[in-house]
């Protein structure tokens, strides 16, 4: 198994872990329009939801763009992201993994990973960013499992020099 | 007649994990459950990037594998979950998709050993707990049995 040098130093301890429950299990059907990262973590909010595991079962995107990791050449990190790729609708979601957390300022953020096919029957995937991936007419349909007590929060890591999700007790 | 197996059980609590680089994702995953004492979980999400991959697929003779090469290999799905052992050691078996870096999507289990952890793993486990053995069960279930 290959591994990598990082920029910095290894941290320990090398697995965290935060312990909590999930408080509520919402089927969520962002409607046609909306923006699937900055949208879910929006009506997510309104309903007090700050963290959050979710699954992408179904719906489609409008339009939609998607990034995929790349060897950094400027030696800054390890990796990083190419430039996005955009896809014309109808592009269907095939699943997807996201995360809900916290940035660093405290405002909401959605890391969201998904696997689409393009209206040629092309399957895609990738980092899904914010602003680009827009709900098509049936929606974008999520299913969410809200988190207490514990939650992801953005912090510095030295170690890959990105400001990446942490567990945090919530 | 179809004959299945069933487990009967709920969830209980959730581990919000991060990975951090150049652990395998499979042993990662497995030794944070040890680590917290957590038997049995499922996958409710994950998302991150490895260094390279390493896809498994088929049984016995059919077995076979795909190496992808990054660094960069975007996680896209994950589902899987975990069991013990047995000498009671957690197990985790996770399946998924990935797409390389120049935007391939391949699929299969993620072979133990082979899936180093490039940036990050953020995942999100919610214990299964069955019911005890001996439970009542309606005729023809059985209420708990290791499958």
């Amino acid at each position: 198994m290959r591994t990598l040098q990082q920029p910095g130093a290894a941290l320990e301890p090398r697995r965290l872990v935060a312990r909590g429950e999930v408080g509520e299990e919402l089927r969520v059907v962002l409607r046609e329009g909306s923006d699937l990262l900055t949208g879910l973590a929006e009506v997510l909010a309104a309903r007090g939801i700050a963290d959050a595991a979710v699954q992408l079962t179904g719906g489609g995107f409008s339009s939609l763009q998607y990034l995929t990791g790349q060897p950094d050449a400027s030696g800054r990190r390890i990796a990083t992201y190419g430039p996005p790729t955009a896809l014309e609708g109808p592009v269907m979601l095939v699943g997807g993994n996201a995360i809900l957390g916290r940035d660093a300022a405290g405002r909401p953020l959605l890391h969201c990973h998904a696997v689409v096919v393009d209206r040629e029957g092309r399957v895609h995937g990738g980092h899904l960013p914010a602003g680009v991936c827009i709900a098509g007419p049936e929606g974008v349909v999520c299913h969410v499992a809200a988190l207490t007590g514990v939650g992801f929060r953005v912090g510095e890591d030295s170690e890959t020099n990105y400001s990446i999700f942490h567990p945090a007790e919530a | 007649m179809i004959e299945a197996a069933f487990e009967r059980g709920r969830l209980g609590r959730v581990a919000a994990i991060r990975l951090r680089p150049n652990q395998d994702l499979v042993e990662g995953v497995e030794a944070a459950c040890a680590e917290h004492g957590i038997a049995r979980a499922v996958v409710r999400s994950g998302v991150g990037s490895l260094v390279d991959a390493e896809l498994a697929y088929g049984r016995g003779e059919g077995a076979g594998g795909v190496r992808v090469e990054g660094p960069g290999v975007e996680i896209l799905t994950l589902a899987g979950e975990v069991r013990p052992d047995g000498d009671g050691r957690p197990r985790a078996e996770l399946r998924g998709t990935i797409s390389d870096p120049d935007g391939r999507i391949y699929g299969g289990a993620f072979a133990r050993g082979g899936n180093a952890i490039c940036i990050t793993l953020e995942l999100v486990l919610q214990e299964w707990l069955p019911e005890a053995q001996g439970a009542p069960s309606p005729a023809g279930t059985a209420a708990s049995e290791e499958v």
